[in-house]
């Protein structure tokens, strides 16, 4: 397979002009629409722990210099943001290292996984050892599509290596630990609520208008445009998780009911 | 039994104490000497540990509520987001196996004052009277030691006393009425509304929910938010956290916040003498009790029992049996997932509005016994993202798209019967916590019946969501909430406690949490636990000293039922007939 010029466009394609997007503040279909603007309509609490987290990005201090960087890697093929400003990204790998550095979790571990910190380490020597398998450089040496395909095998439970460490841990498990990190991380910021039109904290206000997707006088209305993902990248399709519904069972989202 | 009242209830910093937006503690909180013998300790306050304590407390026990985690101050501890609420869950680690691996945490388990009513939903439907002989009836599982009608008056007494709001008719199972009016229908409800009807399915809207729909006393009316899972800062959602613990501290007994409890301590006789517990500093101490209640719900209750091992009782105490741990259950809670055109908004209104029992009993022309509900539910953003990574196989530029459209979605939660497996357990692990306590294994199997009910009832719920019009559907397996694991019977050799939660084999030990269930409905199951430590209470009340000084005898006498005993201005108000 032949290595994709590392400078391949990595910004989704506006489909009606067939130009990239971006980059820009706010991405998603709710322009100008700001749930920090809202900040003193909530109570003293949130106001708190969101602007912290907004304001103090955590150093790293769990994993190594090397490390951060092929994570910082990886985490910008997991959840793109090429589409956003410099200085808009949402801040990924900083909150996965405070997580481990505090060695913080869910509260359960699956029987056949290590603990997460391991997971992540081996995780990253495997993803490493794919790259060099399949392309003969690193995993920060490929083009975004190569970096994606290694995702991609992954997310299918087919790597074409690294497996001693896929003895140690199913790939199923780590992948979904490390897509579900980058969620965590990526939709608890309120940039990601503004992309996806989330109203956000509404304590003490009150939301009071339920029915028909009807926005509350302070929420912005819908403005869709057509979008696809960049040639550079294979996430813009959608495929099962591999095994997911024999083996991997939920990534355990919380207890909605 | 009261002791003077000695030291004053404040908070750290000198703050008033918040439950909610409006209610305070002002109360002094008793304070028990480590040295004094109380009534009771109960470990854990949560739904069953709560409504216990409160009862103990008013009829004059001394009594201590032991809970591993912190006395909630809502407006100081509590934040509407979802990543913030992290501290609300039993995050202590906990193995899981078994081929269906269950997920814990923020799934079901809560820690700290209030236990997992802190984050439920707060679906309240009862259980149906066909429930309590599912053995004798369609041959699978095992009866209860007790009819429906002997847990009636007490669902009505919880319906009151947290209360629940929903329809004025509610038709299924027993039928009854709600003593608050429904709540008004968000997009998710007016989406099952509409699937529902469109396929001749009736549906039950704006409740049984235990969320305040118009203010009452000190608890203002709900506000919409949707954050009902992140803990209720308004106060309109009930947790025994607001409901029954400021009675019980107002009736003498002490909450001991952060403090885990490692060990009962069993002496000749059998009985049990007090516990061993870590203080919030870490160190090791004992209080002692003339009687112990547990409450720590279907894994830390089993845990506790396994680890208090000792001479005499080399498999855990009350394991006689060798139940304790077994016959754990959770409920097939499915997410279904479905694309709309038009806009949907799905994290205004509860999580927890409409739903439908239809499906709830044995249908002799399907291939399984017994059922199934539907209801809706609400994920926020994070959630949400977590269904799309397992629904869609969603990641990359896929998810960021897909998230895009956050606000087309609906979500509805299918709640399946999963049946009671010996082979569903709590075990000990090898590995220890922080405080050196072995960990609970859990181990989780699907079974012939269950899995043809899942089949049949996530198809349903998928047919449902496409005739309420959505042009995608998508869905997740997973499962919500836990029961079991030291199940009630008559018989000592294949159950830990009686009817009352007394342990077969210790007659001064009870438990009094969801693991005493033997099978678990398609009902969410806080009411029921909830409904279930109010009898327990009655029971201890009407033995009275008896349970401390006397052998077990083997007489069940049902007590009397203390509806003085509700927190004030509860009982008697708002109830339709029926």
């Amino acid at each position: 397979m032949s290595v994709q010029g590392a400078k391949a466009d990595t910004r989704p394609i506006d489909t009606r002009t067939g130009k990239p997007i971006g980059p820009i503040a706010q991405p998603g279909y709710y322009p100008g629409f700001s749930t920090l603007s809202q900040q003193k309509f909530w109570d003293a609490r949130t106001r708190e722990v969101i602007l912290d987290r907004v304001n103090n990005v955590p150093e790293i201090r769990f994993f190594s210099g090397q490390e951060a960087s092929l994570l910082e890697a990886i985490c910008g093929r997991v959840l793109p943001q090429d589409d956003r400003d410099k200085s808009r990204k949402i801040p990924i790998v900083a909150q996965i290292d405070k997580r481990l550095y505090e060695d913080s979790h869910d509260g359960y571990r699956y029987e056949d996984m290590p603990p997460d910190r391991e997971a992540f380490q081996l995780g990253l020597r495997a993803v490493e050892e794919l790259a060099r398998h399949q392309y003969g450089r690193g995993y920060l040496e490929i083009g975004p599509r190569e970096q994606d395909e290694i995702l991609l095998s992954l997310h299918d439970g087919t790597p074409a290596a690294a497996h001693e460490i896929w003895k140690r841990m199913p790939v199923g498990r780590f992948w979904m630990l490390l897509v579900s990190d980058c969620v965590d991380a990526y939709y608890s910021h309120p940039w990601a609520w503004d992309e996806i039109g989330f109203g956000g904290p509404a304590y003490p206000r009150a939301y009071m208008r339920l029915e028909h997707g009807e926005a509350e006088p302070w929420e912005s209305e819908e403005k869709r445009y057509e979008w696809k993902a960049p040639d550079s990248s294979v996430s813009g399709e959608f495929k099962p998780v591999a095994g997911q519904a024999e083996h991997l069972g939920s990534p355990g989202q919380g207890g909605t009911h | 039994m009261k002791s003077p009242i000695l030291g004053e209830f404040q908070a750290p910093d000198g703050k008033p104490h918040m439950l909610g937006s409006i209610q305070r503690i002002e109360t002094p909180m008793h304070r028990f000497n480590e040295a004094d013998e109380v009534d009771y300790v109960i470990v854990g306050v949560g739904a069953g540990g709560g409504v216990l304590l409160q009862r103990l407390a008013r009829a004059g026990f001394r009594v201590i509520g032991f809970d591993a985690g912190p006395f909630w101050d809502t407006e100081r501890d509590w934040v509407s987001d979802e990543k913030g609420s992290h501290q609300l869950y039993w995050n202590d680690m906990r193995i899981t196996a078994g081929k269906e691996p269950l997920a814990f945490g923020a799934n079901n388990s809560g820690k700290g004052v209030g236990g997992g009513t802190v984050h439920w939903a707060s679906f309240t439907p009862r259980l149906h009277p066909s429930d309590f002989r599912i053995h004798s009836t369609d041959g699978v599982g095992v009866d209860w030691p007790m009819p429906y009608s002997d847990l009636k008056p007490y669902y009505e007494l919880m319906e009151l006393e947290l209360p629940v709001s929903g329809p004025s008719y509610y038709p299924w199972g027993d039928p009854h009425g709600y003593p608050y009016g429904p709540h008004p229908m968000g997009g998710v409800g007016d989406a099952l509304i509409r699937g529902c009807t469109s396929l001749g399915i009736g549906v039950s809207a704006g409740g049984p929910v235990a969320i305040l729909s118009g203010s009452r006393a000190d608890r203002p009316h709900c506000i919409y938010r949707g954050f009902c899972i992140q803990g209720c800062k308004v106060g309109a959602k009930a947790s025994t956290l607001i409901t029954h613990v400021p009675d019980a501290i107002g009736n003498g007994a002490e909450i001991r916040p952060n403090c885990m409890v490692s060990r009962i301590h069993a002496s000749a006789g059998p009985r049990v003498t007090g516990v061993t517990y870590f203080d919030p500093e870490g160190r090791e101490r004992f209080q002692k009790a003339k009687a112990v209640v547990v409450a720590g719900y279907s894994i830390e209750t089993p845990r506790l029992l396994l680890n208090s091992a000792c001479p005499g009782f080399e498999n855990g105490l009350a394991n006689s049996s060798d139940c304790v741990g077994r016959y754990l259950m959770a409920q097939a809670g499915n997410v279904v997932l479905g694309r709309f055109e038009e806009l949907v908004r799905m994290y205004k209104a509860p999580p927890a509005h409409a739903l439908t029992e239809e499906f709830y009993e044995t249908d002799p022309k399907r291939d399984f016994a017994r059922g199934f509900a539907i209801q809706t539910v609400g994920p926020l953003p994070i959630s949400f993202a977590r269904q799309m990574m397992t629904a869609k196989g969603a990641w990359g530029w896929g998810l960021r798209g897909v998230m895009m459209d956050y606000n087309h979605w609906a979500a509805f939660g299918f709640l399946g019967e999963i049946l009671p497996h010996a082979d569903n357990r709590v075990q000990l692990a090898e590995e220890k916590d922080r405080l050196g306590i072995p960990i609970a294994k859990i181990t989780f199997n699907l079974y012939d019946n269950d899995k043809k009910l899942i089949e049949f009832g996530k198809n349903k719920t998928m047919e449902v969501m496409w005739a309420a019009g959505a042009h995608e559907v998508v869905q997740e397996a997973r499962y919500a909430h836990l029961v079991g694991a030291a199940r009630m019977g008559e018989n000592p050799e294949t159950s830990v406690v009686d009817q009352f939660g007394r342990t077969h084999d210790i007659a001064n030990l009870f438990i009094c949490d969801g693991s005493v269930m033997p099978t678990q409905g398609s009902a969410n199951p806080g009411l029921t636990i909830m409904a279930l430590a109010a009898r327990t209470a009655d029971y201890l009340i009407a033995e009275g000293q008896d349970i401390f000084n006397k052998p077990r005898n083997g007489n069940i006498r049902k007590p009397p039922m203390r509806r003085d005993l509700s927190p004030p201005d509860t009982w008697g108000h708002g109830m339709p007939r029926i």
